[in-house]
Order: structure tokens, then sequence, then C-alpha cells
């Protein structure tokens, strides 16, 4: 372990004679405290927890993101180039101990940014909350300066219920003529989708949501997040709706009238103690506009409640951001066994673009392929060996990058969502134990197995 | 002469264990697309013992860096076999008993000594005592001491080469790989690389010496191989390779020229006359630099840089040392202006020896009067000051005046 720290602490060394971190601190401290000045806020405090959190923290992460990186490539291959290297693994230290002691140092570094960053985007935030005007103020208390944890309806399993409709549809009718399974599975799938989703002019919508064990939320008032896309996007609509709550043939009902704007999110709340006793709150909703409502699948309609203070939160929202700095100084680490500096770099940050956008991936997925996809039904029709490799390729690269995107603390915290400490484990085990470790694997098998007195200048 | 007096210094008979056994070593560099770009070493075989100190001689690029950091772990033989201490070179344990100077300064620049040394004293996982202790002592030993808290990276070419054989040291190891240990060096800093190489040998130590330059190699070591275009040239003791066994030289101090006729008289009945030959040695440039720097150091002149290393350091030194005449004393015995060379003496050479009798030459000694031990009078030391002081003055002119 000695061994290990020795490099560690080495790299921290490093970092701090090269002035990487005073830089860095100064830019990121620069970054946190003039953007809020410069992007004025709207006076609300939605607009302002969009400014102060989710502006600040994106970027707080954004320039910690590269410059782990770019110094996790440089603090390897550089030795590497610069023959140090050689010093270090003529002594009796095994290869993966370098490998880790690089990576424990860069950890460090980012922990030590991080906590300077996010104490002065939290201690900015709670210093600017104070000039809102007081409506203003108890929103940004109630809704965003809080822990709430978020409950949905489970979705249904689509790709089952689309099997079974297209199992009993061709029971009795002949396959569509240029449609292939796959393409018309897609097909019913967004077909009960929408279903699920939309709620037409006149008809009425229930949701059956689990809100949490009855003992824990027993008098703790509900809030009830509704978000509507109108079915042309961008016109302001307005939806005349109305909504009952708790179970019909009870009389422990709350129902209320309300104009739902289209697009923008709404809070309300609703009386304690609606839920079944099995934990389940009933929804009803009556569509009373002309135009039909789209809810959109992943947070049209949500169920919240508090659980904890602003600053725990705002604390595991910024571990969960160190997993993702910590998987990036795995991944810079790695390339830099065998790539030199330059090269690692531009191939660590494409990587990272890829892994950010992952619409094509989907779009593969979805499609079926990437060649001879028919524009008719966008699904590729005829199989080929290029779309054989290509659709499970890119499932297996989504199913890897979602091991990592799918956390979302900006979002959570800028919205008062709870980033659980079961959601934090989640990260830590996903992120740091089992993206990390992979990469980690890779890279000290790589680093062992290599030459080293090659590569200098 | 110093290369008299420190073979004449006592030494641990290499013992017969092998410390380092290569056999069938090649090592063909490739280039990205796996075709063949180079052979660096070419079935090279040789074994090391234990206490031996061996050395890799060879014109640049002939294979020995190589071969070293093959040795090393550093490099895959393409075919071969490498054994240290009955041990593949990438045992990581194994190479808790090896120390390496690699041929450049691949230090940290932005550590200073008293870092550097505890870095790679925590690779050795030395625990925090030992390494100060150590370190102290290194730094000591390589004149470093006035620059602890100075950043490698602010030192000279010289100076680095003085912490890096202080951090191949600081683990007190049985196996010492020293690539081009004196380049950048100044002569004062050679000369104690060597005395090191020897103290260290006399303990026991194995010691790998990569150079090509050939004093070096042939002031400490015990056996030599030859490189020349990654094969091996030549290979064998010292005296094996560079015994002339055809000729005898004789040195004696100044000899009345009555004396010396009756000599050659002798001689002449058994060697042809243009086979012998009468010189005056002269001291080497390398002794004489040696007093100009020990008059000034004498002197206590101040300087910036790297001080002349004063003792081995201790746990170096360890208990065989006390008994076998202080090595510790060494470097000052060896730097001090040694008695034969203070006067010039002749030198007879002859050859055709084969014919030369054995009697006759004990009875040629016998004739000879003891050799005096010299004690310069007053004019021959007045006189020598003034010549030193005169080359001290060119050597000023040419190097630039100590700071």
């Amino acid at each position: 372990m000695r061994r290990v720290l020795a490099i560690a602490t080495l790299s921290l060394r490093a970092a701090i004679r090269y002035r990487v971190v005073l830089v860095m601190a100064v830019l990121l401290l620069a970054a946190v405290i003039i953007l809020p000045l410069v992007i004025k806020d709207d006076g609300t405090a939605r607009g302002f927890s969009q400014i102060i959190l989710t502006y600040t923290l994106t970027l707080m992460t954004a320039l910690l993101g590269f410059a782990t990186l770019w110094l996790s490539c440089g603090i390897l291959a550089r030795e590497i180039e610069d023959a140090q290297m050689q010093m270090v693994v003529a002594k009796p230290i095994a290869r993966w101990q370098v490998w880790l002691g690089k990576w424990l140092g860069i950890l460090v570094l980012n922990a030590i940014l991080l906590a300077v960053t996010g104490a002065a985007v939290y201690g900015l935030t709670l210093w600017r909350a104070d000039k809102l005007p007081p409506k203003e103020l108890a929103i940004l208390q109630n809704e965003i300066f809080v822990a709430r944890q978020s409950a949905r309806e489970e979705l249904p399993d689509f790709d089952a219920m689309a099997n079974d409709i297209i199992r009993e549809r061709l029971k009795s009718n002949p396959m569509p003529e240029g449609l292939s399974l796959p393409a018309l599975r897609n097909i019913v799938k967004e077909q009960l989708k929408s279903k699920n989703s939309l709620v037409p002019p006149g008809f009425r919508n229930q949701w059956e949501i689990y809100a949490g064990n009855p003992a824990k939320i027993k008098n703790l008032p509900l809030t009830i997040r509704v978000k509507v896309d109108p079915p042309v996007p961008g016109i302001e609509t307005w939806f005349q709706t109305h909504w009952e709550f708790g179970d019909p043939n009870t009389r422990n009902q709350f129902q209320t009238n309300l104009l739902v704007p289209g697009e923008l999110a709404i809070e309300f709340k609703i009386p304690a103690n609606l839920v079944t006793e099995n934990g389940i709150l009933q929804i009803r909703m009556d569509n009373y506009s002309e135009k039909a409502m789209l809810f959109p699948l992943e947070d049209g309609l949500e169920v919240l409640y508090r659980i904890g203070g602003f600053g725990p939160n705002f604390f595991r929202g910024l571990v969960v951001i160190f997993c993702w700095l910590s998987l990036l100084a795995a991944l810079g680490l790695s390339a830099a066994t065998f790539l030199s500096f330059p090269v690692a770099s531009f191939c660590t940050i494409a990587v990272l673009f890829v892994c950010l956008s992952t619409g094509t991936l989907k779009q593969i997925v979805t499609e079926g392929g990437i060649i001879e996809v028919n524009p008719n039904s966008g699904f590729a029709d005829s199989p080929s060996i290029i779309n054989q490799v290509a659709v499970p390729v890119a499932k297996a690269l989504l199913f890897t990058f979602n091991l990592a995107r799918g956390f979302s603390p900006i979002d959570s915290l800028s919205s008062g969502r709870a980033v659980t400490w079961g959601e934090l484990g989640r990260a830590i085990f996903q992120i740091c134990i089992l993206l990390s470790g992979l990469l980690a694997a890779i890279g000290m098998l790589i680093f062992t197995r290599r030459e080293l007195a090659t590569a200098q200048k | 002469m110093t290369v008299l007096e420190s073979k004449l210094a006592p030494k641990v008979t290499p013992s017969t264990e092998n410390v380092i056994v290569v056999r069938g070593l090649t090592k063909i560099f490739k280039d990205f697309w796996g075709r063949p770009k180079a052979r660096a070493v070419d079935n090279v075989s040789f074994e090391v013992k234990r206490g031996e100190v061996f050395g890799l001689l060879g014109p640049n690029g002939s294979g020995k860096s190589t071969t070293v950091k093959m040795l090393l772990g550093l490099l895959f033989p393409t075919k071969g076999h490498i054994e240290i201490f009955e041990s593949s070179p990438r045992h990581v344990p194994t190479k808790s008993r090896i120390g390496y100077l690699p041929e450049e300064s691949y230090l940290y620049k932005y550590l200073d000594s008293d870092e550097t040394l505890d870095f790679f004293g925590n690779l050795f996982d030395l625990p925090p005592q030992e390494r100060k202790q150590r370190s102290e002592q290194l730094l000591e030993m390589v004149g470093l001491s006035k620059a602890r808290r100075r950043q490698v990276g602010e030192f000279s070419k010289g100076m680095q080469r003085r912490i890096g054989l202080a951090q191949a040291l600081i683990n007190d190891p049985d196996l010492v790989i020293l690539d081009e240990p004196t380049s950048g060096l100044d002569p004062l800093g050679c000369r104690e690389v060597k005395d090191l190489i020897l103290a260290l040998a006399k303990r026991g130590k194995t010691v790998i010496l990569s150079s090509h330059l050939l004093s070096d190699v042939e002031d400490v070591c015990d056996r030599v191989v030859i490189y020349y275009g990654g094969k091996i040239q030549a290979i064998g003791t010292l005296n094996e390779l560079l015994a002339a066994p055809d000729q005898v030289r004789i040195t004696a101090p100044i000899l009345p020229r009555e004396t010396l006729e009756k000599v050659l008289q002798v001689i002449r009945k058994d060697a042809a006359e243009d086979k012998i030959r009468i010189d005056t040695p002269t001291q080497n440039l390398e002794n004489y630099f040696l007093n100009v720097v020990n008059k000034a150091r004498a002197a206590e002149a101040e300087t910036s840089g790297a001080t002349s290393g004063n003792k081995v350091a201790a746990y170096l030194r360890g208990g065989a040392e006390e008994g076998a005449g202080s090595k510790s004393r060494i470097l000052e015995r060896l730097s001090k202006a040694e008695p034969e060379l203070a006067g010039p003496a002749p030198l007879v050479n002859v050859t055709d020896v084969q014919e030369f009798q054995n009697k006759k030459l004990e009875q040629l000694t016998k004739n000879e009067e003891p050799v005096p031990t010299r004690t310069p009078d007053q004019s021959t030391e007045k006189t020598k000051k003034v010549e030193l002081e005169k080359a001290n003055e060119k050597l000023s002119g040419l190097l630039g005046k100590p700071k």
C-alpha cells in the first residue's frame, strides 16, 4: 500500500508543482461565480435554479471532466515517453500498482477541486436565494431546496405486449408486405406507447402510482408534478382538467380543477393519507379541453414528497459527479497505457462524445441496422451481415454507456428531487466499480504486458 | 597510481553463485506492422557471479543498453532466456534486490533531492525512519547534502547523475546495474563513482557496468564482455583480455646513467635492441586534475554545485567493511596525491620475454637497491607548486574559474 500511496502522492505533487491545481481551481471558481452574474435569471424560483444550479453544475462537471481526461492521459503517457516510468517499474512495484496509484492520485485531486467548487456553488446559491421576492423564495424553499422522493407509474412491458398483439393478429391475418417482424414489432410498440401517454379530448386517464411505504408517508402532504406536451410543439396551449385522487370506492378522496399549461411542468399539493394500505395513490384525470394531452412517459406525472434537506442532497449529487470523473480518469489512464499523450487525449475525448451522444446508437437499435433502412417504414427490412453485427454492438454499447448515463444528479438537484443513498450506491457500484473496474483491468493488463523502454523520445 | 591502488585493495573473490544467467538472448525491434527493424542483441550468452564487477563494453548502439533493459524487464527478449537471482526479470519481489541507474537521468524534475530519494525509498517499502536516514547518508555520499531542497530540474547533468546514483543505492541492493554511470560527471565525480563500485564489490555486491568509456571499465571491472553489432565479440577477465604475454615492464625510480647502462647490457643479451624502450612515465590528466581540486578544497573554496562525496553511506559500508580496512576512507585515500606519482621513473620495455630467463630477472631485482619512499625535499616541493599553479591557471582558463 505504501508503494501505491507513493505513486498517488507523486501524481498529486506533479499536479501541484505544475500549477494544474491552482489553474483549475481559479478557472472553476471563476466559472461558477462569473457565469451566474453574466446570465441574469428571470426572478422566478425556477429560473434561478436553472441558472445557479443547472448551468454552473453542468459547466463545473464539463470543465472537470475534460481536465480529468487530459490530466490522466498526460500523467501516465508523458512519464512513459520521458522514461521516468523506467525508473519506477525497475523497483519492486507491480505495474497494476502504478496504474492504481495514478488513478488514486487523480481521484484525490478531483475530490479537492470538486469540494472547493461545490462549496462555492452551494454558498453562492444560498446567498443569491435571499435576494428573490418572498413568493419565489417560498417556492424555492419548497420545491428546490429540498430532497424529494419521486414516484412514477411503473411502465408496462411494451415489448411483451407488442409480441402478444402481433402473435394474435398473425393467427388470422397474413404478415404485411414489405415489413420485417422486428419492424412490425417496433410499430406496434410505438402505438402502445402513444396510447399509454395520450389522453384525447373528453377522455379520462387513470394512474396507479406506488408512492412509498404508507407508514413512512403517513401525514405527509404529497406534491403532484404534471408536465403535458401539446399535440403541436411550440404553441402556447392550456388544458382545462379535472383531477381526482384516492380510492374511488371510499370517501377518502380529493378533487380539484386545474388549468394545465403545455410544455411547462407545474406542481400542486394534495392532502396527506390518500394512499391505500399498499401505498398506492390512485389518480384520475379528465381532459375537458378540446385538444389531446400527451403525458411524456418519463416525467409526465410524478408524485413527490420531502425526504430530506438540500445540503445532504447536494453532497450526494456531487458524489455522483465524482463517480463520473473517476470513470473518465480510468478511461484516460487506460488509453495512456498504450497510446502517446496526444493520441490518448484525442481518442478519449472522442469516446466521451460518442458516449454523450447516444442518439445514433439508439437509432441503430430502433431501426434494426445501419444500412438498407427502408425510408418508408424507417426500418431495415432485409437482414445483412453489417446490420446483424451493428445492432448487438450498438445494444451492448448503449447498455454500457447507460450504466454511467442512467444518473442525473444535476437535474435532480435543480428540480428538488432526491439523489437517494440507494441511487448513490448504485452509481458507485455501476460507475466506480463495474465500468471503472473494467477499464482498469484492461489498462493494467496492457500496461503490464507492454515494453516500456521502446517509447522514450 | 590510483588504478594500482584500487586493484591492490582487498576484494571479495567472486563466488561461484550465479546472480545473472543469460542464454541465447536476442532482441529484434519491430515496426508497427511487426516487420523486423533492427537486431539490437543477437544470441548473447553470459553469466555474472556474485561479487563480480562485470562490464558491458561496446560502442554506441552496440546493444549494451538493450541488454541492460532486458535484464530489468523493461524490454522483453525476442528469443533467449534471462535469470536474475534465479527468477525472471519481470518477477516483482526480485527487484527489491536490484539498484538501477539508467543512462540518462530520468528523474522527476519537480521533486527536490530529498523527495526524490524518499519517493524511491517508498517504492522499496522502506519505513520512514530508514528512508530519512539513508537519504541523508546518500546525499552526503554523492555530495548533494547542500542541495537537498533544490528541485532536480535545476540540477546540472552531473548533479542529476549523482542523485540518480543515490536512488539506485537506496535499497542497499545486492545487484547494482549502472548504465553509463560516469557520463556527465566531472573527473572527481568519475573517480568517486569508480571508488563506490569497488567499495560495493568489496562488500560482495554484484555490479553490472555498461559503458563505452574504456577507462571506466578497465579501472573497476573484473570481467568484461565486448559488444559490437549486438553480438559478443570478446568475453573474459581483464587479465585474460589485456595481458601481453610477450612483454614485461619494469618500473624504477631515477637511476644513475651507469646503472641504467648495466641493466640494458644485461637485457641486450636476451632481447634485440629495437625491442627495448626506455621512457619516463607522466601522470595522467585525471590524477593531475584531482590534485588541483583537492588543493582548492583544502583552501575551502565555495561552490554552489555538487561537492565532492565524503564517504560511502554507512549502511552501504556494512559490517564487512570494518575488517577489510575502512572503505569509507577509500575516497579520501584515492583522491590524495600518491607517492609514486610524485616523480617520474624510467620505464623499460622488454619484448620477446619468452626467452627471458626467470633466474636472470630475479638476479636483476636483487641487485637493485630497495625503492626508497619518496620524501620530496623543499626545492622539488617548490617547483611542483609552481608547476601546479601554472597548470591550474591553464585549467581555469579552459574550464572556467571555480565558483
